[in-house]
């Protein structure tokens, strides 16, 4: 829990500086990405604390030690630009992974690419097939969380794909093929549970154990899938679960674009999650109050923190200080307790521009800063 | 057994068109580029679907969006609301939100047909959103009721297969997943027959397919029995063809037989044999073959390697062979 009301934090992925991208990519830097590094330059202070990597970055020849240095300079770049916002809790953006889905795959033992799904529009992931059982290569995020504990500022959190979300968003063939039969919906419940316990076991928990060892206190569990099945909210708590047990860490866990009361009350035996992290202003306008949901978290007795997502990482319309106050605000009263409550955005803000995200996230910040005066407490 | 085979749902978008719509949105690439990759892929699939000798062809409806936005966007009416999951995948949609009572903006449907389709009409197969599972899923700020809205899409709908039946188009799909998700009750059941009346009456002759997915389709069956509609189609990866209710009206039958939420492979023996368990249960004199759920929850190399085990699957049937 959090000294001030409503403290603020990020729940995703960071849009990428075309620096990044051009040096990853083996690119040559243009005119116009060096003038966007010098623009967050200015602001974040970047060069100044890492000269060497910025002058690989910028005057390298392009190559696997330029791309090296652009993933470290990322990822103090997304530090940095979460704590000049005003975030209280911050992380590395995920700038060095690929993706929460592919970057632990490729990790992974018993996984195979098969090509790209489409999520929306023109929005896709690639996605691998399982094909035999699923193993862990080595503890993954260990390099990307020790950059930030070395050099955050605020207090850092990891973020980290669950296993029920690693196993939706796969496709099933080796513990599908084990199945006798037709392979209908009992086959496929059965061969999906074998899977996720297998991740949560030989996968997420040593990663996380290997985390905690290396200082890690503050771990957010990613399961955006957790709503993808409703009848199969006691997998996600399993997976959960055994993904989690003996690790001594704060845990969250963030779940997005679902009917949440649908989850309920299941989702709420995973015991050792001391924060849920959910998405609703995509879904908050005039008409509906989406905040709402929150209603039955306070039915069911529940008194752990919640993150509310408060700003819409999927349009560039800029939300106001004053919509944002007056979400927290309704938040607050259907769950019956604003200490408890976290300002975030919905999901990551990967999708917009930076300065679009940047914006969006100090109108969060600003948000709660005006929700704190009307509940006359002290910013 | 008669038998036909094909899509129904959209086909997905190969790693080209996903690199080439990708590019598009990021503004690397031209809107003349990205149109040049669709009809290469339309022309391609279109290929591959007589190839496989399906019995009509789609060109993959590859542009789709949604499954709404072609309406939704050639239709007055409505507004493109949230992203919102599509039933139980990883896929989103925007939710349409219809501000007023909807209204049909002649030739929405049949501008959004590739070129190969327009082409040659008789051979094609239209997919369209049953008027259902549009009017459960949309955001009604119209004041219109839910039931009053169903029979009123379906009479547009009705309007859009006029046109198109003009034209030459015979075949239409409408993919209805909410009715056996979520089955209609009392007037809402009562005012979805009365749509799909006016869709049957549209085009005289026309085959009209009603695709259920998601679910089992067992409490919706009575009513799908009465729906004016030549064949429905029930999701077999969700329900076993034991399970199917029995029917003593011989009708044709639609079985999704293919799965798309694994890339392992199914069995074109195993295919035929649950399929004509189905028709057994179900009387039906000709199975329409297809997929239990979207194509394109998988990548297009899957995809397209699954419709092979569909083809072979349909001729084992026609052969008289299950095994």
């Amino acid at each position: 829990m959090s000294e001030r009301l409503f403290p603020g934090q990020e729940v995703g992925s960071l849009p990428r500086p075309s620096w990044q991208l051009l040096a990853q990519r083996g690119a040559p830097q243009t005119e116009a990405s060096r003038a966007e590094f010098a623009r967050w330059d200015g602001k974040l202070g970047l060069g100044a604390e890492l000269p060497e990597a910025t002058a690989t970055v910028l005057g390298g020849t392009p190559g696997p030690a330029v791309a090296e240095a652009a993933g470290e300079l990322a990822s103090l770049f997304a530090i940095r630009f979460l704590e000049s916002s005003g975030l209280d809790r911050v992380y590395d953006g995920e700038a060095r992974r690929i993706e929460m889905y592919e970057h632990p795959v490729r990790r992974l033992r018993g996984f195979r690419f098969v090509g790209h799904v489409r999520s929306f529009d023109a929005k896709y992931y690639r996605k691998a097939a399982v094909v035999g059982p699923v193993g862990l290569e080595r503890p993954y995020h260990v390099e990307e969380f020790e950059f930030v504990r070395d050099h955050a500022h605020a207090a850092p959190k990891l973020p980290i794909t669950g296993p029920y979300t690693l196993a939706d968003w796969s496709f099933n063939e080796f513990y599908l093929a084990r199945q006798p039969g037709w392979k209908g919906r009992e086959a496929r419940r059965t061969a999906q549970r074998e899977l996720v316990v297998a991740l949560a076991r030989e996968a997420i928990r040593p990663t996380l154990r290997e985390l905690v060892a290396r200082g890690c206190r503050t771990v957010q569990i990613d399961e955006p899938a957790a709503g993808t099945h409703p009848d199969e909210v006691a997998l996600v708590v399993e997976g959960f679960n055994a993904a989690t047990e003996g690790i001594d860490a704060e845990l969250s866990m963030h779940v997005c674009y679902t009917d949440y009361p649908k989850l309920l009350p299941g989702l709420l035996e995973a015991k050792r999650c001391r924060q849920w992290t959910w998405e609703f202003a995509n879904r908050d306008d005039e008409s509906n109050d989406a905040y709402a949901a929150l209603d039955e978290l306070r039915q069911y007795g529940d008194d752990r923190a919640v993150g509310v997502g408060v700003v819409d990482v999927h349009v560039d319309r800029l939300e106001s200080p004053e919509l944002v106050a007056d979400r927290l605000a309704r938040a607050a009263r259907h769950l019956g307790d604003p200490a408890r409550l976290w300002a975030n955005p919905d999901c990551g803000l990967r999708t917009r521009s930076l300065e679009v995200a940047h914006a969006k996230l100090g109108a969060m910040v600003a948000g709660a800063r005006l929700a704190r005066e009307r509940l006359g407490g002290r910013d | 057994m008669l038998v036909d085979a094909g899509l129904v749902s959209p086909f997905p978008r190969s790693e080209a068109l996903v690199r080439a719509t990708r590019d598009l949105d990021r503004g690397r690439t031209s809107a003349e580029e990205v149109e040049r990759a669709y009809r290469a892929a339309e022309e391609a699939l279109v290929a591959e679907e007589r190839t496989f000798g399906f019995g009509s062809v789609t060109a993959g409806f590859l542009r789709n969006d949604d499954l709404f936005r072609t309406l939704v966007s050639g239709w007055e009416g409505f507004a493109l609301g949230p992203l919102t999951r599509w039933f139980e995948s990883n896929t989103f949609y925007r939710r349409p939100v219809l501000l007023h009572p909807p209204a049909r903006r002649p030739g929405a449907v049949l501008a959004s047909l590739p070129p190969p389709l327009r082409a040659d009409p008789a051979a094609a197969r239209i997919l369209l959103p049953g008027p259902f599972t549009f009017a459960g899923l949309l955001d009604n700020r119209s004041g219109e009721t839910g039931p009053a809205l169903v029979h009123r899409l379906g009479r547009l709908l009705a309007e859009e297969l006029r046109e198109l039946g003009r034209d030459g188009f015979r075949t239409f799909v409408f993919s209805e997943p909410l009715v056996v998700v979520d089955p209609p009750e009392g007037p809402a059941g009562a005012s979805l027959e009365e749509a799909y009346r006016s869709i049957a009456a549209a085009v005289p002759g026309a085959t009209t397919v009603l695709w259920t997915y998601g679910a089992a389709p067992g409490p919706a069956f009575p009513l799908l029995d009465r729906l004016a509609v030549t064949a429905v189609g029930v999701d077999l990866t969700e329900v076993e063809p034991e399970r199917l209710p029995e029917s003593d009206r011989p009708r044709e039958l639609g079985v999704g037989v293919l799965d798309p939420r694994t890339t392992l492979l199914e069995d074109p023996a195993e295919i035929a044999r649950v399929a004509l368990a189905a028709a057994g249960r179900r009387r039906a004199r000709r199975l329409w073959l297809g997929v239990g759920a979207p194509l394109e929850w998988l990548p297009a190399e899957p995809a397209r390697a699954k419709l092979g085990v569909l083809a072979d699957a349909a001729r084992r049937i026609a052969q008289g062979a299950s095994a």
